[in-house]
This record gives structure tokens, sequence and C-alpha cells, in this order.
């Protein structure tokens, strides 16, 4: 196990890597943040992955575990990988298990960094999401409809049937519900998962939308949709505040009838 | 040959697999994948037997690289 402080005295640092800020040294009451953070390099996969612990001061660094990571890979460590994008959790991109709980790094003082849990890595925090992407293409998330429209011009839709796809249409397919939920985590071969069931049920619930059955159909075996036991870590760890699980129960119920 | 093991199995099917894509590829360009596919398996030519998650690791690797190369739209490898 390595360690690497961003202090540059102890002269175990390359000088390609030494900060070029000065940390102030071990200070008892000073709050210095240890981040352990999981580490594996494809370059050379016979390699075990580690945990690397950086130490970095909270005061000169943002709220961020987001700001943390940033500045590790620019200062003490630049072979640090991990995606990012909006630093605004918006976008999802920085989805990753902090101190156990999955979710976007948004201000908490938390210090262990794990990938999401049960996926490949592809580097370092980076997960592989290909299996999540290629569930969410085979529910069809767009709208299929027989018919044109009534006036030929636009679809129309009442303001209450736009109400029923508030809560749904915000998901930022962050992959954080589906990758907290273990009965994903058993069968993610065969089980769709919170996210992409969620925008099944945006487009069921869509009025603008022909093809319910055909939907209902897909999710009519006992893999794709029953494997949700109501486990329900989902919707605590939604980074948007948004509920997988009561979805699911909707489509459950849209299945009975 | 001792009996070969499950995984070895494994990666020979994935090989086959990628010497079969190429010759759905059109004529001209067929030497191209396949040059390309055992010059990826023997980038790791030399890994331990043993190094189960390096292995599968990489079958994934490849795995992902045939479905991408497999598409009809690709129509030459450099």
């Amino acid at each position: 196990m390595e360690t690497v402080t961003g202090a540059t005295t102890t002269g175990a640092v390359p000088p390609t890597q030494t900060t070029t800020v000065k940390e102030p040294a071990a200070d008892p009451d000073s709050k210095i943040k240890t981040f352990h953070i999981d580490r594996w390099s494809p370059d050379e996969p016979s390699t075990k992955p580690r945990i690397q612990i950086y130490t970095l001061d909270p005061n000169r660094t943002g709220p961020m575990m987001l700001d943390a990571l940033i500045r590790i890979k620019n200062e003490v460590d630049p072979t640090l990988t991990f995606r990012r994008s909006c630093r605004e959790g918006i976008c999802g991109s920085c989805a990753m298990n902090i101190d156990g709980a999955v979710s976007q790094p948004t201000p908490r003082q938390k210090a262990r960094s794990n990938p999401l849990p049960h996926t490949y890595v592809v580097k370092d925090i980076v997960p592989d999401l290909t299996q999540f992407y290629k569930q969410y293409k085979s529910i069809k998330p767009y709208l299929q409809r027989s018919t044109p429209a009534p006036d030929g011009k636009e679809y129309r839709q009442s303001k209450e049937e736009r109400k029923k796809l508030d809560g749904l249409y915000e998901c930022i397919l962050c992959a954080c519900c589906s990758t907290s939920c273990p009965s994903y985590w058993w069968n993610s071969d065969e089980y769709l998962g919170p996210a992409v069931l969620m925008q099944s049920y945006r487009w069921l619930a869509d009025s603008r939308d022909e093809h319910k059955e055909e939907r209902k159909a897909q999710l009519d075996n006992s893999m794709s949709l029953y494997r949700c036991h109501t486990i329900l870590n989902c919707s605590r760890t939604c980074p948007k505040g948004l509920n997988p699980g009561y979805a699911i129960a909707e489509i459950k119920k849209a299945m009975a009838f | 040959m001792a009996r070969l093991s499950g995984l070895q199995r494994a990666v020979l099917a994935l090989y086959r697999q990628c010497l079969r894509e190429s010759r759905k590829k059109p004529e001209n360009v067929q030497a191209h994948f396949k040059a390309f596919a055992r010059r990826e398996f023997e980038k790791s030519i030399g890994l331990d037997k043993k190094d189960f998650s390096a292995i599968e690791y990489l079958m994934r690797k490849g795995q992902r690289q045939l479905e991408i190369y497999a598409s009809p739209g690709i129509k030459d490898i450099r």
C-alpha cells in the first residue's frame, strides 16, 4: 500500500509529482483529510487493485469530494482517473461509491472513494457501464406511435397527463440506483435495474405513446421486472431525489391488469 | 497437449469468433482483420495461465472490441 502525501518533506515522492502547494505539517488540531482511493490500471492487468492514500488540507480545497479528487490529480498524482463533467451534480458522470454510499461526489466530508459497486472497472474509479446502456436501449426509450397526430402537427397532451411524467423525466442515468440495488448486483445480466425500469415507466405513463402493450409484454417474464423485491436502496440513493422504487411499483400495478 | 481448461477454451473460442467475423468482411481486407486479432492476442501471450482476473479482463475487453469491429459499417482496419 503506497502512501502519497501532499507534503514534500518525505522525499519519497518523485520530483515530477511534487506539489506546488505547501501543505502544513501534521498538526493535531488541523483537519487534514485523508482519502483512500481505489486504484487499478488496465495497462498492467496482472497487478492487483490497491487502495492509495492521499492527504489534503480541506480548507484549501473546495467542499466537494470531486474538488478533492481534482486537486489530487492536479497536484499530487496525475495518473488518478475518474469521470467528471459538470462538477455540480447534474450530469451524473462522476457517480461513485463514497464511504459505502453510492452517489455523486457532492458536499460531504467523506474520505473513501470506490467505484460503483458490482461493476467492472475500466481504470481506477471509472466503471464500465456498457451493460447498463445496452439495457436502456433495449426498452426502446423513444416515443412509439402507430397513428399520426390528430391535428397533423403536434402530439398533444393535457397538463394532468404531463404532470404524470414529473419525477420520471429528470433521470440523468447516472446508474447510482441500479448499482446500489443488491438484486441488480446478483442478476445484472437479466434484471433491468431501477434506472432502466423507471425510464420504462416514463414511456408507459406517457399518454402520447401508443405501444403500451408491447412495452408491457417485454417486461412480462420472471427476470426483467420481477427481480425487484422493493429493497428501495434505489430511492434512498438517488442523487436527484427521484423515486425509482415507486415507479417500479406503478409498473407492477399496470402489469397486473 | 494436455486437456484445455475451460478458460483456455473460452479464449480460443473468442479468437475463433474474431476470425469468423473477419471472413464476413470484404475479401481484400480480411487479412487486415485477422492480423489485428492476432496482434491483440499476442500482446498478452506472456500472461500466467493462473492470472484469472487479468485474463477475464482482457477477454471482456476483446469481446467489446469484437462487437464494435463486427458491425457491418466497419470496412477496414489498419
